[in-house]
């Protein structure tokens, strides 16, 4: 290849050094030292790579951090090297010129690495724990996390893997996530206080709310989704018990901008309390007598007793926010005229479809929001012992149909025009009807009501059957000739849906349906003062989308109050986290049955407006809790931010994308470690004291997580170990005839450091061959024999778990009598093999980065050319090209160094 | 009296390497009460980025003047702190290391109170050092862009490209007729089947196209002055004529002795019993037709491994090479698959039978195994205590061994060869030993200063050494060892200067008279005869001193004194190291 060595714009770096492990620091320093300008780039939170992991290292047992942080120190300090952490590359190509153009992105670790000082408080405080990486996953480590005590840059880190779907799933993005690791941390009061960043109203949400956010737990596919809801209702009602009034009181910073705000209900409500919180006069005009809205007139005690309802109003009162009741707002520039700079209109939906059939203004024919208004405000209407037939299959119609059971209703009955299936009411709401005892008449409408003196006395209703699938993709229902009835009826309810409360507003802020005009985004009407946001502008939904709309138009009205720009976003909601990946990595979490949520029983219940669900106690709550699988890993409990002293916790922020040009790379990418599992029969996955050799590795380390060496099941000292060596190396089964190089090595090391941690240890290597084969390793070996480890050759075909928990080893007795033998230890560390980083390949966007037969990156001509690919001017080192020791890594990256200073010099054209 | 210092103590624990057995706390604690001592802390890891970090800004912080570390050994983290002092505003001189951790903690294991009061007294007298410390410079000295690479085998011939390609001017010395080294002889190599003779003839093709490099055969180096970037070679060719090259460093690739086995070993001296290179250039000479012994057609061929290698000591073999010499297997199981190719070629049918301890065909190599195994090598194991033994049988070899993977039956195979694979052996070379002052291994090769940190470096600054001259390799290895030295002298070349440590010999020209007796102490050549005024003195010759001290105590008049060392720093030392410990 011919280089173009005419004038070119300056190189940002002279080589880009991809994997700061022990290669990679020592090609950097070699080129630091050589006057080249270094960028060493490293995925990972500190560089150090995998040696800064082990306890010693052989064959001189130096202790793997005086090897090793040397190293580290003299690269983060080189003046030549510039060091880039927790970055990714994302492309490499080469230019004409031989140059590289680079393009990496440093990840989001959600903290300023320039502001934070490593002091470690955001992990002590941190309420989520995931398998510890920086442990082979023997432990735990938190969420908020520096790597390990000898990491550099000493950072924390916080990892997301993506939005918890629950927490996204949720339209108010309530961080369910977060309020559940809160409450299985105990922390009950910031668990409350977290719920209120995202909506007020926690009591009722945590009685009435249908928690799309459990219908999307991933526990779901496991043993069953997690009780959110009950988790909620828990905390809820704990904090209320606690707190009878709210902790805080009107804003510092008050604005004289006065907002006002048309209905009380959960939008109302929600709005004004973002309002108020920034500092605006809020009030709010309700037309009733009380506010809440549908929370109090429609929802019967039974969901949502009134006091909750009263004390989650106190939250939004509390700031200031003045509820003039019984005030109907009937014009809009009324309230321009009384002085407010802008109108939220948030009156809902409850105005009542009729049923436009013979006998409809009969006596005993009502809508289902009136019979619950009466119900709620005390005018119980008389049912006893009377037939009440409920219109409708939509969760509005199990209502009215459950209030009346309790009210001591001969028989209730739903009448609905189509199936079971298509009924829109939620399952459990159908259930709890039917299990209550209300009848289902399905596949039936109602064609007249007949009267007698005026009152309902029957109701004349024809069969349906169904017809093909109307827009809504439902079957339409078709009435069924010659098959009318009359059914006698005392009283019959209408639910058959709702229309927005928009009456008083003039016609051209409306659409068709009634419903309000408002941007979508921002919720703003035509008129920029006025807002206009939950069912009156979406027709009839969930509560907690009603609360979620309110927070958006509290949102945007306070930046149109501010004079700010309207254009952007709403709620930093990064994407869900795939399912798949949580279920895949939580394939060994031990089976957590969902706790039962406490009922009243169905006579209890029948003859009672008391709840019907019963508290989870705080046991109970917890236990819940503890199911979680902290799908996100961070769960935005937001802990860490409250105890950051330099504030340093950013979850605003984003990947920093960067593109570069470098005279020359060089790979050092590392290897993979191969999963025992991929071995069934040797237990990895089924035996807790069967372990891997990295595992063992951490248990000898100075910083090691037991501070011991002990089993993992019983945390015993055992007194017989075993090392079973090429698990997974030199074996077709698993694809990899590789020797590992360095199994044999290792386990000779953690051989001797268990024998000096544990003096009456009993030790024993099962190997095939010994591979000690470096300077300094055969007479390594000679030292292990006569240290008094026992070597046996004979390879460990399975391991089984005998009655008393020690481990069976079936081995074949190669140097003995010979044929199957079988020997019990306590503790069995597998000593695996390793993988190539097959993801080195990728980063190279050219033609393409050949791998050798193996999947490691191909040296073209390991004796000429050492270290150098396929690809002019990129390099590899160390144990990409594969698995070597320590010292043959360091020579390979010295290598390596002085290649692409070659290739540097060439391409200066000296 | 100089002013009071302004000392800080930081005590590690290494992990748990230090404070298992050494209580940190209450050494720090104790030395608290030094009357210099400004401020004691504990580190878990001083040699952290974050610990060093933290000191940095104490040291800042508190405007301290001395720094003592009680950590590992100076030859872990020495460097680590000095730089850290530096960046902290110190001078790297005023900072002193005291090892309390091979000298405490594992050298009295068990014993912690012990090992906490040896700690105390070692680091008060690392106080009462560094109490009496001076502010030093290092000497800067310019260094010459060219590099003497010693051997020209292939990993020298690549190492000489390599520092071409980067600016710096190389001289190659072969003690030989011929550059090639190894290489050049063997054919075939493995495992990818590269042929010797191409390799070494590309190198030198290359080489011949590179203007800077000067290749030197019969050429010995047989004297060297001077310091790291600027030494003095003398070269000596074809045993008479003397040329004097200017070097900033040397690279040290002369290569291995293999293995010359003792008369009788393994039937050593019977007919038809080889080394692994005789028997492949009977191969190669066989060509595609019959390969024959003494006009006999080879029926039967028998492999004996880790001759020479993974030595036990006994009466017929006193000084044992203990180590593996890692080549062997694989170049033997490679030779498998090249006899049979032969077979197939020539249509000869040969048995070959494998006698191996453990096959070491590390990492990738295995696929050599495994293709000997699937081209019909019959492998079977031996136990060093009942080695083969070869005899004479009907004109033919024997081969009586116990195959311990067959319940130890003694077998006989008789073999018209018995081919020994013999290990590689350190190569002797007192000459250019002496001349370098380089060190030894235990296991005879030549010694790096650490073998994951500074694997080719030694001892000596300015001399580094690669291939199998440090330890066994095979080529490929040998090669990246090779242009690793090369990445480290031009680490220290390409810059132009190199730093050199002021710790050396100071003499007080007032006091000293001449009596030479510090000149024949000196082991550098470091000291001259000058006239200072009305006398002759010696001088110290600053760029050759390493401040090796034996010229102190022969000195009658106390005169000398070594910077960093001095004689009051020790007498200090030893008075601190003596103060009673008082316990609670």
């Amino acid at each position: 290849m011919t280089l173009n060595t005419e004038k070119r714009p300056p190189l940002d770096y002279d080589v880009m050094i991809v994997g700061a492990g022990v290669a990679g620091m020592e090609a950097a320093a070699s080129m630091g030292d050589m006057g080249y300008r270094v960028l060493l780039v490293e995925k990972n939170a500190s560089i150090g790579g995998r040696a800064i992991l082990l306890s010693k290292v052989f064959p001189t047992l130096d202790c793997a951090s005086c090897v090793v942080t040397p190293k580290m120190a003299s690269v983060s300090h080189h003046p030549n090297v510039q060091l880039m952490t927790y970055s990714e590359i994302d492309g490499i190509s080469r230019k004409a010129d031989g140059s590289f153009d680079v393009a990496l992105h440093r990840k989001a670790a959600y903290v300023d690495f320039d502001a934070c000082t490593g002091c470690g408080k955001c992990a002590e405080i941190c309420t989520v724990t995931v398998p510890d990486q920086y442990n082979y996953d023997l432990v735990t480590r938190r969420i908020a996390h520096i790597p390990f005590p000898q990491a550099v840059p000493k950072k924390s880190v916080i990892t997301r893997r993506g939005e918890a779907p629950c927490t996204f799933t949720c339209p108010g993005n309530v961080k369910a996530s977060g309020y559940v690791s809160l409450v299985r941390a105990g922390r009950y009061k910031e668990a409350f206080n977290l719920h209120l960043e995202n909506a007020p109203l926690v009591g009722s949400l945590s009685r009435a709310c249908y928690a799309p956010c459990e219908s999307d737990c991933t526990r779901g596919e496991k043993e069953g989704t997690l009780h959110i809801r009950g988790i909620k209702r828990f905390m809820a009602d704990r904090y209320y018990a606690e707190h009878p009034e709210p902790e805080y009181g009107p804003v510092e910073n008050r604005l004289d901008t006065r907002v006002a705000i048309v209905g009380s209900g959960p939008a109302g409500l929600s709005a004004a309390f973002y309002l108020a919180r920034q500092g605006h006069q809020v009030t709010i005009f309700e037309a009733e007598k009380e506010p809440g809205g549908m929370l109090r007139t429609a929802i019967p005690a039974y969901r949502l007793p009134e006091d909750v309802v009263d004390r989650d109003i106190k939250n939004v009162t509390a700031l200031g926010v003045d509820i003039k009741t019984g005030y109907r707002i009937t014009s809009l520039p009324e309230l321009k005229q009384q002085g407010f700079n802008a109108t939220l209109i948030a009156t809902g939906a409850s105005d009542e479809n009729g049923l436009d059939i013979d006998g409809h203004d009969l006596e005993g024919v009502m809508g289902c929001m009136h019979f619950l208004h009466e119900v709620n405000i005390g005018k119980l209407p008389d049912v006893k012992n009377k037939i009440v037939m409920v219109i409708g299959g939509g969760n509005s119609a199990m209502d009215p149909a459950r209030a009346a059971i309790r009210m001591g209703a001969g028989k209730v009955m739903i009448n609905y025009r189509r199936g079971r299936k298509e009924m829109p009411a939620h399952d459990w709401e159908i259930e709890g009807a039917a299990d209550e005892g209300v009848e289902l008449m399905l596949m039936s409408a109602p064609i007249r009501f007949i009267g007698l003196n005026g009152k309902l006395v029957a109701v004349e209703c024809i069969s349906m059957e169904l017809g093909e699938p109307d827009e809504s993709g439902r079957r339409r229902p078709i009435p069924v000739k010659g098959s009318e009835r009359v059914i006698s009826v005392d009283m019959a309810i209408l639910a058959i849906g709702l229309l927005p409360s928009t009456a008083h507003f003039p016609a051209d802020m409306k659409n068709g349906k009634g419903l309000l005009l408002s941007d979508p985004q921002t919720l703003q009407t035509s008129d920029p003062d006025v807002f206009a946001c939950g069912d009156c502008v979406t027709a009839p939904t969930m509560i907690i989308n009603a609360i979620a709309q309110g927070r958006r138009a509290a949102f945007y009205m306070d930046r149109h109050l501010k004079g700010e720009s309207l254009n952007v976003p709403f709620d930093g909601v990064i994407e869900k986290t795939d399912k798949s990946i949580v279920l895949e990595e939580a394939r060994h979490f031990v089976e957590r049955q969902p706790v039962q949520q406490p009922m009243l029983s169905i006579d209890e219940r029948r003859k009672t407006f008391e709840c019907y669900e019963q508290p989870m106690t705080e046991a109970e709550a917890r236990q819940e809790a503890q199911r979680c699988m902290n799908c996100g890993e961070c769960s935005q409990c937001m802990e860490c931010v409250s105890v950051c002293a330099p504030q340093c916790i950013d979850f605003a922020q984003k990947p920093i994308p960067l593109s570069l040009n470098v005279g020359t790379v060089v790979m050092s990418t590392g290897f993979g470690i191969l999963n025992p599992a991929t071995k069934p029969l040797l237990g990895y996955d089924k035996f807790a004291d069967v372990i891997s050799g990295p595992q063992m590795d951490r248990l000898l380390a100075p910083t090691r997580p037991y501070n011991a060496v002990l089993r993992p099941s019983d945390g015993k000292e055992p007194e017989s170990i075993a090392f079973v060596l090429c698990v997974g190396s030199r074996d077709h089964t698993v694809c990899n005839p590789l020797c590992c190089r360095i199994g044999c090595m290792y386990s000779m090391k953690q051989a001797q450091l268990a024998m000096g941690a544990l003096p009456m240890a009993d030790i024993t290597i099962y190997t095939i061959d010994v591979r000690a084969f470096g300077k300094g390793y055969n007479e390594f070996y000679e030292q292990s024999k006569s240290m008094g480890i026992e070597f046996v050759k004979g390879k460990v075909a399975r391991i089984e778990q005998l009655g008393n928990g020690n481990l069976a080893l079936h081995y074949e007795d190669m140097l003995g009598k010979g044929g199957r033998n079988i020997r019990e230890h306590d503790l069995v560390v597998l000593t695996v093999g390793f993988l190539p980083n097959t993801n080195a390949l990728a980063l190279y966007k050219g033609s393409e980065l050949a791998a050798d037969d193996f999947g490691y990156v191909r040296e073209i001509d390991p004796i000429s050319e050492p270290t150098r690919t396929n690809v002019d001017g990129l390099f590899v080192a160390g144990t990409a090209i594969g698995v070597m020791d320590i010292p043959d890594t360091v020579l390979h990256s010295g290598a390596a160094a002085a290649q692409a200073a070659a290739y540097l010099e060439r391409m200066r054209g000296r | 009296m100089a002013h009071k210092r302004r000392i800080g103590v930081y005590v590690c624990h290494c992990g748990g390497n230090i404070s298992d057995h050494v209580n940190v706390k209450e050494v720090a604690k104790t030395l608290a009460d030094e009357a210099e001592v400004e401020i004691t802390r504990t580190h878990l890891f001083a040699c952290s980025d974050a610990s060093q970090q933290e000191m940095i800004d104490e040291i800042k912080e508190r405007n301290l003047d001395g720094l003592v570390i009680a950590s590992c050994s100076p030859k872990l983290h020495l460097f680590t702190f000095r730089a850290m002092a530096e960046r902290a505003g110190l001078n790297p001189y005023q900072y002193v290391h005291v090892n309390i951790r091979e000298q405490c903690s594992w050298a009295h294991t068990g014993d912690k109170v012990g090992a906490t009061e040896k700690g105390i007294h070692i680091t008060r007298a690392g106080v009462a050092k560094c109490a009496l410390t001076n502010s030093l410079t290092p000497f800067r000295l310019e260094t010459q862009p060219r590099v003497m690479v010693i051997g020209a085998g292939v990993a020298g011939l690549r190492a000489a490209i390599s520092l071409a390609d980067m600016g710096l001017s190389v001289f190659v010395i072969e003690r030989g007729n011929e550059p090639g080294g190894w290489a050049a002889q063997v054919g075939r190599m493995g495992p990818d089947d590269r042929y010797g003779p191409d390799i070494v003839a590309n190198l030198l093709e290359q080489i011949r196209k590179q203007e800077n490099i000067v290749l030197f055969t019969n050429a010995e180096l047989t004297a060297k002055t001077g310091h790291i970037g600027d030494f003095n070679a003398t070269v000596r060719l074809h045993g008479k004529e003397d040329v004097s090259l200017n070097v900033g460093a040397f690279i040290v690739t002369t290569g291995f002795t293999p293995y010359e086995p003792r008369d009788g070993e393994y039937g050593w001296g019977l007919p038809g019993v080889v080394t692994l290179k005789d028997f492949r250039q009977m191969l190669e000479a066989a060509g595609g037709g019959r390969l024959t012994h003494n006009g006999i057609p080879v029926r039967d061929v028998g492999f004996i491994y880790c001759v020479g290698s993974r030595q036990t000591q006994s009466d017929t073999c006193p000084e044992p090479n203990t180590h593996c010499s890692r080549f062997c297997c694989m170049a033997t199981t490679f030779s498998a698959s090249l006899l049979h190719e032969f077979e197939k070629k020539s249509g000869q049918t040969i048995n070959q039978y494998h006698l191996y301890r453990d096959v070491r065909t590390y990492g990738r190599l295995e696929t050599v195994y495994s293709k000997a195994r699937a081209d019909g090598a019959l492998f079977l194991r031996w136990d060093p205590t009942e080695p083969p033994r070869v005899e004479r049988c009907d004109g033919r070899l024997a081969i009586k061994v116990k195959d311990t993977l067959l319940g130890n039956e003694e077998l006989e195979i008789d073999a018209d060869l018995v081919v020994l694979a013999t290990g590689m052996t350190p190569r002797k070379n007192d000459t250019l030993k002496n001349v370098l002052k380089v060190t030894e291994s235990k296991d005879g090769f030549y010694k790096e200063i650490h073998i994951k940190l500074r694997p080719v470096e030694t001892a000596i600054d300015g001399v580094f050494i690669a291939g199998t001259a440090q330890g066994p390799k095979n080529l490929a290895e040998s090669v990246a060892s090779s242009l690793a030295a090369v990445a480290k002298a031009g680490g220290r070349l390409k810059r132009g200067f190199v730093d050199l440590e002021p710790l050396i010999a100071k003499i007080d020209t007032g006091k000293c008279v001449w009596c030479d007796e510090c000149l024949k102490a000196c082991p550098y050549g470091a000291i001259e005869r000058v006239v200072c005024g009305d006398k002759e003195v010696a001088m110290v010759i600053e760029s050759s001193c390493k401040g090796e001290g034996g010229c102190v105590p022969v000195c009658a008049q106390n005169a000398i004194d070594i910077e960093g060392y001095r004689n009051e720093q020790i007498l200090a030392m030893i008075d601190a190291s003596q103060k009673e410990l008082v316990t609670a």
